[in-house]
């Protein structure tokens, strides 16, 4: 145990002579790594605001079900709320809805036409089409309206969204890939002395790879908090003025459609971290001859 | 304790070692001779594991390298005290340092790794220099500190490749009376080279190579003898 753990502190001051011998080329890569963290996490933070944006406007699609009249509303409307793509049902029954018209229209007095009429907001507004035709094979429901186009459309941004932030992360990914490969490929060729010494007088793999490994991490990790603290900077004093400006542009803009500066940081750290360690892993493995 | 058996060794088609057979005796002393070529530092690879034989199997102690997997290696080499021509010492680290170095990567602890190196220092008479940076020492100080490294593990097996190669006469036979002096206390030692006067110096086992091939395995021998 004890001796395990003198290996552990030997393989971190390892690291850190690593860090040491690296000198400037540390900076150079903490800071592309840091830059494309920060990009990433700008992406990540635009990219799932409008997805928040476009599911929030997604949320409030709804469709109507126009029901017979020899059905009880409240009955179809709990055998449709019990659907697994139903998030809510609202009655509007045929009185109020008459009240309400003769009231907008000032219409004659003449017998009720309307029927009685269910509002149905989706869970996903995805399954608009799906939704529609359920309803539509109750018997309960005479005719159903839903607004089929504007559910494809959100559908399509947000599947665009989507991809678009895979993309970029993929790119962004393989880029400090790179970066830190060759990074540890120096400091393995400047070190290389060593490697050689501890291989031929039988130190384990473990030591040998490891603060290189470790290094790649510390890289990911610092750049993660340089980006954080970047975003935290946007965060604080640019996205405040920017969200003014588009609320007053667009007033009916949902509310509360920031994702988390918190979980981003998060995220970034874990992105930082594993392709900083997954970085130094490849290419130890790959020059490293032991 | 050192064993080869019908070991062949052949790169991309072209043969460096020939059906090898060989067997040296825990704490003997042996010289492996032969001209650039003739095979010598490919037997050395084999022996700590840094090739595997085309056909033929190695041993060490009993056990078959060539039944060792990745992992195993470093066990092996923990068994072996390897001695460089070009000493391979860290110039930015001490003498001291430099010894301790791989036990510090053991994780051996420090009380225990002061004292080996210490006592290995002792033996190779440079303990006043613990604090010294290679640069700072002639080439036979630089050897005489590589073959401390060499056995601060107390490894039952010393390999030396061209131990001389690099330093002058006197120096030289300084430097192997040393690793004779360590044979003594039990520990096998195999010392490849072609330093001719050395060899008939010293009149010790002399296994000689030539193409490859083990052309003579003689007991109090000299170079030219066995070469010719």
């Amino acid at each position: 145990m004890m001796r395990t753990l003198r290996i552990i502190r030997r393989v971190f001051i390892e690291t850190f002579l690593g860090l040491k011998a690296s000198g400037w080329s540390n900076w150079l890569v903490v800071s592309i790594l840091a830059v494309a963290l920060t990009i990433f996490g700008g992406v990540l933070q635009m990219t799932m605001s409008l997805k928040n944006l476009v599911n929030a406007w997604g949320s409030q699609i709804e469709m109507s079900a126009y029901l017979k009249d020899s059905y009880d509303p409240k009955k179809v409307a709990n055998e449709i709320s019990q659907l697994p793509e139903v998030r809510q049902v609202e009655i509007v029954p045929k009185d109020v809805a008459w009240r309400d018209m003769q009231h907008t229209f000032k219409i004659a007095v003449i017998n009720n036409p309307l029927p009685n009429t269910l509002h149905v907001k989706l869970a996903d507004p995805e399954q608009v089409e799906l939704l529609a035709t359920k309803l539509k094979l109750l018997p309960s429901v005479e005719t159903v309206r839903s607004p089929l186009k504007i559910a494809k459309k959100i559908t399509e941004v947000r599947h665009f969204l989507e991809i678009a932030g895979f993309f970029i992360t993929a790119v962004l990914t393989t880029a400090t890939l790179t970066v830190i490969g060759n990074t540890i490929n120096l400091v393995i060729k400047a070190r290389h002395r060593e490697i050689e010494i501890l291989s031929l007088m039988g130190v384990g793999h473990f030591y040998i790879k490891c603060p290189f490994v470790f290094q790649g991490a510390a890289y990911g990790a610092i750049a993660a908090l340089l980006a954080t603290l970047v975003l935290l900077g946007i965060h604080l004093y640019v996205d405040p003025y920017v969200k003014d400006q588009i609320l007053s542009l667009v007033p009916f803009m949902p509310q509360n459609l920031e994702f988390s500066l918190l979980q981003t940081a998060g995220l970034m750290c874990a992105l930082g971290v594993a392709v900083g360690a997954g970085g130094s892993l490849w290419t130890s493995g790959r020059f490293i001859k032991l | 304790m050192i064993r080869l058996q019908n070991v062949n060794k052949n790169y991309g088609g072209r043969p460096a070692l020939v059906n090898i057979n060989l067997h040296i005796a825990l704490g003997e002393f042996a010289f492996l001779v032969g001209p650039s070529g003739a095979g010598k530092s490919t037997l050395m690879r084999l022996l700590y594991r840094e090739e595997t034989p085309t056909n033929g199997n190695v041993f060490i102690g009993g056990v078959n390298l060539n039944r060792l997997h990745a992992g195993q290696i470093p066990l092996l080499r923990r068994r072996l005290g390897i001695i460089f021509q070009d000493f391979k010492l860290l110039p930015s680290q001490t003498v001291f340092n430099n010894v301790a170095y791989v036990l510090r990567a053991l994780g051996v602890d420090e009380k225990e790794v002061a004292k080996r190196v210490n006592s290995a220092l002792a033996v190779v008479n440079l303990e006043h220099k613990f604090d010294a940076y290679p640069t700072e020492l002639s080439g036979g100080e630089q050897q005489r500190v590589g073959i401390a490294r060499a056995i601060v593990n107390g490894p039952p097996v010393l390999l030396a490749d061209e131990p001389t190669g690099n330093l002058d006469p006197a120096t030289s036979l300084e430097i192997v009376q040393l690793l004779e002096r360590i044979s003594q206390r039990g520990t096998t030692v195999l010392i490849s080279t072609h330093d001719q006067p050395i060899v008939n110096a010293m009149r010790r086992r002399v296994i000689a190579l030539k193409n490859g091939e083990l052309v003579a395995d003689v007991d109090n021998g000299i170079y030219e003898l066995e070469m010719s």
